[in-house]
């Protein structure tokens, strides 16, 4: 293949489009790794299974959204290379993201804040004019609309139950919830995506859109939470020692085997 | 501190495709109804094997295995059909109606 994709865009949108790409992918890719790490030891065998799988289609929506990627940046690397060979400095998840797997209901309450937002920004791009992106958030939408109902599932016990479940709840959303506005913070040039078709609003749109769907549930399961407005430019930059540490684990074959595959 | 919540077995009925009998697949643990449907959809459908899963609380399941009842030592051959042979009737029959024998498994 010779012509990128989408060569009708100007340099501005495109690069735009690049960045929303990017944000997708690493953030599918950095909550499947750190789930991931539940594989083995999650709170009983059946939840191990769910979130392992969960955890897995995650990373497949993180190897599509990067080979779309490959295709429409066109530099020569390919999704392995994207997804891999990058510094820590140079990853573009949420820092909702960047807090570590800790206890169940840290997991929990991170995914929730995390598969809401997600569920928004792919609402956003159903109808998108950028056609290989629309075509791949048709089948992603199928496989989020499960792994939400199997976090809400989740949230409602930790919230319903008396004593431990839901302190631990409390605590988690109270750590989590300065970053959790990151995931919807606007992209630079956004409102370029929204005059070229290719997502429905702009991400402030979006982020009001999500709090009034977490409003909504939290104030039906008594979680009284502020989730304060996240700085666009630090949303997803300045990455945690937590994520340090995932990057190491995540990038360690390829650094000791470079170019390997199986 | 909180009590260990109470899981107990859900048993998981499988259908491949569309025509196919209900098959028994396995069984999950789950506290309620709602995880039960989640893991069975994770252990006996997230490769796509599935096309409908009934998931039933075994509990409710009303067993019947009393040998008395299924496996009654006395013959009962009588009650079968393997006595009655109906190939030359069906050859007679369709002789007369000039219809031709069904190929395959069929019949």
């Amino acid at each position: 293949m010779t012509d990128s994709l989408a060569p009708d865009l100007v340099p501005a949108t495109r690069n735009a489009l690049s960045l929303l790409l990017l944000s997708m992918a690493d953030d599918e890719f950095v909550i499947g790794f750190s789930d991931s790490e539940w594989t083995g030891i999650a709170p009983m065998l059946e939840e191990d299974v769910a979130m392992s799988s969960i955890a897995q289609d995650e990373l497949g929506h993180a190897q599509a959204l990067y080979r779309l990627l490959a295709e429409v940046v066109d530099d020569g690397r390919d999704a392995d290379a994207i997804a891999y060979d990058r510094p820590v400095e140079g990853y573009y998840h949420a820092r909702l993201l960047d807090h570590p797997r800790g206890d169940w209901a840290d997991t929990i309450a991170r995914r929730y804040l995390y598969d809401t937002a997600d569920g928004i920004r792919l609402d956003a791009l159903a109808e998108s004019s950028f056609a290989p992106l629309r075509e791949l958030v048709a089948k992603i939408r199928r496989e989020e609309r499960y792994h939400l109902m199997h976090v809400s599932a989740w949230l409602e016990r930790l919230a319903s139950a008396r004593g431990e479940p839901r302190e631990r709840l409390l605590l988690a959303l109270d750590r989590l919830a300065p970053d959790a506005g990151t995931v919807l913070s606007p992209l630079p040039n956004d409102l370029s995506l929204v005059m070229a078709g290719i997502i429905d609003s702009s991400f402030d749109e979006l982020d009001a859109r999500w709090r009034v769907e977490v409003g909504r549930v939290f104030e039906r399961l008594g979680l009284s939470m502020v989730l304060p407005v996240a700085d666009p430019l630090t949303a997803r930059t300045n990455h945690s020692d937590a994520f340090r540490w995932l990057h190491g684990e995540f990038t360690a074959v390829r650094r000791e085997q470079p170019g390997a595959t199986w | 501190m909180t009590a260990e919540p109470q899981l107990e077995e859900w048993e998981v009925f499988r259908q491949e495709k569309e025509g196919d009998a209900m098959k028994h697949g396995g069984s999950v643990m789950a506290p309620d109804a709602e995880l039960a449907v989640h893991y069975a959809r994770e252990l006996f459908g997230r490769r796509q094997e599935s096309i409908r899963l009934w998931v039933v609380r075994r509990a409710d399941i009303h067993d019947l295995s009393d040998p008395d009842l299924l496996q009654p030592p006395l013959d009962r051959s009588f009650k079968k059909p393997g006595g009655y042979v109906m190939r030359d009737k069906l050859a007679a029959a369709r002789e007369q109606s000039g219809a031709s024998k069904p190929k395959g498994n069929a019949g």
